[in-house]
């Protein structure tokens, strides 16, 4: 039976060309190429086609992410078949993939959701709809619907792979492609429907002028907790979704879940697992922007508003995916060599030094060469465009071009495969709840919380030092 | 099992434990009402900067520009709201080729030999070279200090756009005259953008000698536009933060990044006898709401009352909407503002939310070209005390 790409990212081997960091040094040159190139072309304001508008952009930039997952996760490269995977030539396969990528991307949002949601049933999906409306100019017409649209991708970002790598696929993981595509693209796309109507529907709904109390619940049920009527609210907690899914998908390798034996009930911790980790990170990093900035002022706009601390709650998240993707794509989830726990426990530690670096570079430099503008809080200020866009590049680059040219690609023979899953098994066998092992994780707890407790304590101080905009 | 396997093992735990304890310890704290604890009052400094009997504010012209949809087609057409301003093709700085492709170097070369003496004619090369000259109008207004003795002080605050839209509303408040007797001390401009700016030689026309006050962060071109522009009196760069003016009148820079690539915007505070603060901005890019805090924060005024407001307050400047503007239109109850006299880039759809929340708006006479008397307009004036 065919199995198209069923399982081939475990069970390529990626042989590196040159030794040491080279060929990862030579992938980030590479990519960091491309990636300028296509900023210029596509998102640049002062480039070719400015979509940075910045929603048109950022609408196509997170859903064509999602379209590589679907294309890769949840269908396995489904129709292309593993033979073509594994010989076509990586530029060959990179160019075929992309551009049915993009295919795909453009029938979704202009053909489903432009055309048929915004023509059939929800106006504010279509700008020529919007345009009807008195007052409002075709510019932001065509930024509110690119704004409702997004933010169905940002749910569909956290819940599509979140079915493969947190539910495993079931229970449709037995089914053969395309049948288990259809089936998981189903349930995900279902899933981010409600979550929308739920979430980001409120907030579309107090848009307009007067609020739409009819058709939404106005002002939105969570503006006492959040502060804010502001759907970035939501926007905030499910970015970190998305962020967590792929912390645990590569640098945590699904530790400490995948100690649970039970299938379904390691399924479950997995996937709600997620959901408190993020709204962990949901909080303190809101919290994080209280302590370094002061408190958000209700009504205040931009780097003390409610609704922007949480859309940057966000952003901060995403400024540790990029490291850790890096970290799993180039440089083979380094480190490898001691237990699950201190492996995971160093990635983790270099991606949260390697964010922070990043997040100062962003802020210190980025509007010097991507056409933004200088500031934390710029109403066009979108750090998660840049940052998806290169993700995006990283994901075309691993997934469709097998790392080409610093690696090559030589699928694994019977035996490595073989080798590989025990090599798995023993290392989650490795973890034993011995007594050690209990009393390790009380101390453990203790040491995690009297960490909290000295960051929260040190935050301000040391943002004083790092001083990254100077302050009013 | 030998001691090293049990050291490993306590190892292991102690790292997932740690794990554990940082996740559950962000959760469980980070938002909860115990945090609040942890911050400082805000601690009040309570400048000094006098006070004064009234201040009387002339809108010169509050109407940047005539049609939205057409200056917002432009801002799509040339890349959103990121461009930076001098690369639109706009008036006067046209250099003929068209939306999204000029610079200002090319369009000052084609108009600065006729600055400021002969706008006439610079705007009519300007008309020829840019991209919808003719929607361009322009936000300025006049500042009338009476300070406590009686002695009145003149300021201006900004210069507008279109040298043709703002030469006739100065026509129309007198304030030509005005400049060219040297009534008027200085001209304070609140921020770089074109509406508010780009009228600079219409002020040099008549009085080129006049003192020039600019926030922090203009770009070299901003910065060479005062020369181009025929200047010779004092410029002074003022720094982030508050700068005391005379007494009962200061100003203050707020340090912010602002669409079509401009940076920093300064507004004016007043400390009126008796009354309490009043806020004048240009558009309060910085928002209403953070200008008040500020001025709790920093200033010492009268009562403690925040009195009025004028000027932009930049809501809803082309009529759109966002739920954090509802955010605002709830908030500013809780600051008691007494007289709202908003224009310009408050947006129509805000001032209508206002009145229908019940705040003190101060309508105005639609006059001149102004939209609507939801707020105050063209050839509108308002006293504070
Ligand atoms: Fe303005
Ligand atoms: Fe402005």
């Amino acid at each position: 039976m065919e199995r198209f790409g069923e399982h081939y990212l475990e069970e390529r081997k990626l042989v590196k060309r040159w030794s040491g960091p080279i060929p990862a040094l030579v992938s980030l040159l590479l990519t960091l190429t491309v990636f300028y190139a296509t900023w210029w072309i596509f998102q640049d304001p002062r480039g070719l086609m400015r979509m940075y508008t910045p929603y048109i952009g950022y609408m196509y930039c997170r859903w064509w992410l999602i379209m590589m997952i679907w294309m890769v996760y949840i269908f396995d490269f489904w129709p292309f078949k593993r033979k073509w995977l594994e010989t076509a030539h990586p530029l060959v396969k990179g160019t075929v993939l992309t551009l049915i990528s993009v295919a795909i991307l453009l029938a979704l949002v202009k053909g489903f959701f432009e055309g048929f949601l915004g023509n059939y049933g929800l106006a504010y999906f279509n700008p020529e709809q919007l345009e009807k409306l008195d007052g409002i100019t075709s510019f932001f017409a065509a930024e509110y619907s690119a704004l409702a649209i997004l933010m169905f991708a940002a749910i569909a970002s956290w819940l599509s792979p979140a079915w493969v790598v947190a539910m495993e696929n079931a229970p449709w993981n037995k089914m053969p492609q395309p049948a288990r595509g259809f089936s998981i693209l189903t349930i995900t796309f279902f899933l981010s429907t409600i979550v929308y109507f739920v979430t980001m529907h409120p907030h579309m709904g107090i848009l307009y002028h007067p609020w739409q109390y009819f058709t939404s619940i106005a002002p939105p049920y969570w503006e006492k907790f959040a502060d804010t009527v502001s759907g970035n609210f939501h926007v905030s907690w499910i970015m970190c979704c998305t962020v967590v899914v792929w912390l645990v998908e590569t640098i945590w390798e699904r530790y400490p879940f995948n100690l649970i034996k039970n299938n379904w009930l390691r399924r479950f911790a997995t996937f709600f697992g997620i959901i408190l980790i993020a709204l962990a990170m949901h909080f303190f990093l809101y919290f994080a922007q209280e302590l370094t900035w002061g408190e958000a002022i209700r009504g205040t706009r931009r780097a003390f508003s409610p609704d922007w601390r949480w859309l940057h709650v966000g952003e901060m998240a995403i400024f540790f995916l990029v490291p850790a993707l890096f970290l799993a794509f180039y440089c083979d989830n380094w480190p490898k060599k001691f237990s699950m726990p201190v492996n995971v426990a160093t990635r983790t530690i270099v991606c949260l030094v390697a964010a922070v670096v990043l997040y100062i570079a962003y802020y210190k430099t980025s509007h010097l060469f991507l056409g933004t503008q200088k500031g934390f809080s710029h109403p066009q200020q979108f750090p998660m465009i840049p940052t998806i866009w290169l993700i995006n590049i990283w994901l075309a680059h691993h997934w469709f071009m097998d790392n080409w040219p610093a690696w090559k690609m030589v699928p694994k023979t019977a035996h490595e495969i073989e080798a590989d899953h025990n090599a798995a098994r023993a290392r989650i066998d490795d973890i034993r709840f011995t007594p050690k092992f209990v009393t390790g994780i009380g101390a453990g707890l203790a040491i995690g919380v009297l960490f909290y407790v000295v960051t929260v304590w040190a935050l301000p101080g040391l943002y004083e030092i790092i001083d990254i905009i100077p302050k009013n | 099992m030998s001691e090293k396997l049990k050291r490993r093992d306590f190892l292991k735990g102690a790292i997932t434990g740690t794990g554990i304890g940082v996740l559950g310890a962000m959760g469980a704290y980070s938002y909860s009402g115990a945090r609040k604890a942890l911050f400082s009052k805000a601690e009040r400094n309570m400048t000094d900067i006098g006070t004064c009997k009234s201040v009387k504010v002339t809108n010169i012209s509050e109407t940047s520009w005539f049609d939205n949809q057409t200056l917002v087609g432009d801002i799509k057409g040339a890349g959103g709201l990121l461009v930076d301003q001098y690369s639109y093709n706009w008036a006067p700085f046209g250099n003929g080729t068209g939306l999204g492709k000029g610079s200002y170097a090319d369009g000052i070369a084609m108009i600065k030999q006729y600055l400021p003496h002969d706008l006439d004619k610079a705007w009519e090369i300007a008309q020829a070279n840019s991209v919808n000259p003719d929607n361009a109008g322009g936000y300025s207004c006049l500042l009338e200090v009476e300070e406590l003795d009686g002695n009145k002080r003149k300021f201006l605050l900004d210069s507008g756009w279109s040298y043709k839209w703002m030469d006739e509303c100065f026509k129309r408040e007198g304030i030509d005259k005005m400049l060219e007797n040297r009534e008027i001390e200085a001209l304070f401009i609140s921020h770089e953008h074109f509406d508010h700016y780009w009228g600079l030689p219409v002020t040099m026309k008549y009085d080129p000698t006049i003192t020039i006050y600019i926030p922090e962060g203009f770009y070299p071109e901003g910065k060479q536009y005062i020369k181009d522009a025929g200047h010779t009196g004092k410029l002074i760069e003022v720094k982030n933060g508050l700068c005391k003016q005379i007494p009962g009148m200061a100003s203050y820079v707020f340090p912010i990044p602002i669409i079509c690539r401009v940076y920093g915007e300064q507004s004016l505070y007043f400390n009126i006898k008796d009354k309490g603060l009043v806020s004048v901005t240009g558009c309060c890019h910085q928002g209403i709401i953070r200008f008040a805090e500020t001025a709790y924060k920093e200033i010492k005024y009268e009562n403690d009352q925040c009195h009025g407001i004028y000027g932009g307050l930049h809501i809803s400047p082309f009529d759109d909407w966002d739920p954090k503007y509802d955010d605002l239109v709830i908030s500013l109850e809780r600051y008691g503002f007494e007289r709202i006299g908003c224009n310009h880039c408050t947006g129509v759809l805000c001032a209508k939310k206002f009145i229908s929340a019940g705040y003190p708006v101060i309508e105005g006479t639609a006059r001149f070209r102004s939209k609507d008397k939801a707020y105050l307009g063209n050839g509108d004036t308002i006293t504070f005390g």
